[in-house]
This record gives structure tokens, C-alpha cells and sequence, in this order.
């Protein structure tokens, strides 16, 4: 029963710093995408939904998303395989997930008065819709009762297909013809198409979602640690109650070659 | 704005709703740990501070199999 402590991704004190700067900066965000920034010669007001769209489709692709795969990669790799890549893993696509669905969730709601309908089947829309039912299927997957290694393996194979779709969603704009417009500013060119107090509130909404994600990614990350321990301690209680019914230790039914090498012999 | 309003509304209070979950399932967890340790009050899970070094160390930190009652581990 004597185990070493389990460590948190960050410290207590960092994680509150990140969560407070991440409440204060989507505030910010908020004020300034809401109430200070002009509506713009095109979009009119629907450019406001921009301040946090990306933002969040950026934070599901790139850093939960990346994050994921990276991790499933190092616990792949037998040198780094640690379950701390696999725990990381499980925290990244659980929020990739959540982000995901916010991205379709808000794109939605600026393509209906923009494009004139809730859904198209256009490749970015429809990539990105099959990136959401990849991460829930690992997550599905995760639920599958195995042991904790095989699990682990499983799950990082699973989550390296469903990162196969992210370089898809990205350059679907550039390789298809798409009613999805090409990036604001990571577009082939990489010029920039956003200035003034609109280009500081943008830079300001993907600051203040990837705080958000950092502070969730480390809650989620203990959790992972903690139902690990639960489960471990279930199963000692459990395996107890069992040798206990079975009059003790000495009862318990050993076999044969076991019960051999426990005696000294081969097995 | 309604477009606007909701997308911001739905995104936020999400994102808010999560977090509560997370802080809710957290504390549960916590709390059965806490129950389950050998000696309650003394909770199997400590936060230290995490360099990039430690972030390492963590993952190594896998729980050790459990002696079994009727041995040695062998």
C-alpha cells in the first residue's frame, strides 16, 4: 500500500494564476468583441462572433488536438512510455472534444445569417464534424473495460487516426473549393487580413481560450490520476473481500506452477 | 445581434459549465481518495510544483502493484 505520492501536471498555485489570468483575459475578450470594436464593412456585427470562433476551433485543433497526439506518440514510443502521456492524452481529447463542438456550435450561428443555412456539407464543416466523432469514439473507447496498458495502447492508436483529420481540416479551405473562407491569418500568404482594435481583440480571444484550456487540461489531468487511484483501491478492496471469503490468504487457490516456485521448486 | 449574443452566451456558459464539472468531479475524487487511504484524514495525492523536469517525473510515478496477501510479490 505504500505508493509515492502522485504529482499534478502543475502546481496548485500555477494552476489558480492560470485560471484567474484566463477568467480576466475572456472577459476582456468579451468587453471588447461585444462593446468596443466597430462592426465591420461586410459582416456588420457578425464579425463579433470572429473573437471567439477561431479562438476556440484553434485551441480544439491545434493545441488539444496536437497535444493528444503528441502525447499518444511519447507513450507509443517505448522509451517515454509513461502512463503520464496516457492520462495528458485522455485530458487533450476530452477537451478537444468540448472545443470541437464549440467550433461547429459557433460557426453555426455565423453561417445561418452569413450563408443563409445552419449546415453544409462543405469540407472544412464536414472534416471537422468527423474530428468530433473521432474524439468521442476514443473516448468511447477509453470506457471499454481492459487492462490499464492495453487500454493506454489502444487509445493512443485511436488518437493518432482521429490527428490524421487535423491537417485535413486545416488546408480543406486550400485544397477544395469551399463556402469556408480561407484563413484570416494563417493563409498560405500569411498576410494578415484583420487590423487596429480588431486584430488586438482577435490576438486577445486565442490568449485568453488557450488559458482556458490550459487551466482545464490540468483539472482534467487529475482527475485522470485520481480515478486511476480509486480504481486501484476498489480493486484491492474487492480482491480482499475475496481472499477473505475464501478463509484467508492460505486458502486462496494458487496454481500449480506458481504454488511451485513459491515453494522453491521450478515451475 | 441575436446571432452574435447567442454564440457568445452558448460558448461562454459552456466552457463555465465545464469547468464547474471539473471542479465538482475533482472534489468527489478527492474526497473518495481521502476515504479510501489506509489512514483517512491523509490524502494519497499531493500537488507539488511541477517544473518541466517534474512533468516527466509524474508520469513515472505509476502505482506500484499491489503486495499480494498470500506472498511476496514475485
Amino acid at each position: 500500500m505504500n505508493r509515492p505520492p502522485e504529482r499534478g501536471l502543475l502546481s496548485p498555485r500555477l494552476i489558480r494564476a492560470i485560471g484567474a489570468l484566463g477568467l480576466l483575459t475572456t472577459a476582456a475578450t468579451v468587453w471588447l468583441g461585444l462593446w468596443v470594436t466597430p462592426p465591420d464593412i461586410t459582416q456588420g456585427n457578425l464579425v463579433r462572433l470572429l473573437y471567439i470562433h477561431p479562438a476556440i476551433a484553434f485551441v480544439a485543433l491545434y493545441v488539444a488536438g496536437g497535444l493528444a497526439a503528441l502525447s499518444s506518440v511519447l507513450y507509443l514510443w517505448r522509451r517515454t512510455r509513461t502512463m503520464f502521456w496516457d492520462r495528458l492524452a485522455a485530458a487533450s481529447v476530452e477537451l478537444a472534444a468540448v472545443f470541437c463542438a464549440l467550433t461547429l456550435i459557433t460557426g453555426s450561428l455565423w453561417g445561418r445569417p452569413t450563408w443563409g443555412v445552419w449546415w453544409t456539407w462543405d469540407a472544412r464543416l464536414t472534416s471537422t464534424a468527423l474530428l468530433l466523432v473521432l474524439l468521442l469514439g476514443y473516448m468511447a473507447l477509453r470506457r471499454v473495460p481492459a487492462e490499464p496498458a492495453v487500454r493506454a495502447k489502444r487509445c493512443a492508436v485511436a488518437a493518432l487516426i482521429a490527428a490524421v483529420d487535423v491537417p485535413i481540416v486545416h488546408f480543406s479551405v486550400d485544397w477544395w473549393q469551399t463556402l469556408h473562407q480561407a484563413g484570416t491569418i494563417l493563409n498560405p500568404e500569411l498576410d494578415a487580413h484583420i487590423h487596429g482594435s480588431m486584430a488586438w481583440t482577435f490576438l486577445l480571444g486565442f490568449i485568453a481560450i488557450t488559458l482556458d484550456f490550459v487551466w482545464m487540461v490540468a483539472m482534467r489531468y487529475r482527475i485522470e490520476v485520481l480515478a486511476d487511484l480509486v480504481g486501484d483501491e476498489e480493486l484491492e478492496v474487492s480482491l480482499a473481500e475475496r481472499w477473505a471469503e475464501g478463509g484467508g490468504p492460505a486458502a486462496t487457490p494458487v496454481p500449480e506452477p506458481a504454488a511451485a516456485a513459491a515453494e522453491g521448486g521450478r515451475p | 445581434m441575436k446571432y452574435v449574443d447567442a454564440g457568445y452566451a452558448i460558448a461562454l456558459s459552456a466552457l463555465a459549465l465545464y469547468a464547474v464539472l471539473l471542479v465538482v468531479r475533482r472534489r468527489r475524487l478527492e474526497r473518495a481518495v481521502i476515504t479510501a487511504s489506509p489512514d483517512p484524514g491523509v490524502p494519497r495525492v499531493v500537488e507539488v510544483s511541477a517544473g518541466p523536469e517534474a512533468l516527466g517525473a509524474a508520469g513515472a510515478e505509476q502505482p506500484a502493484p499491489a503486495p499480494r496477501p498470500g506472498g511476496e510479490p514475485r
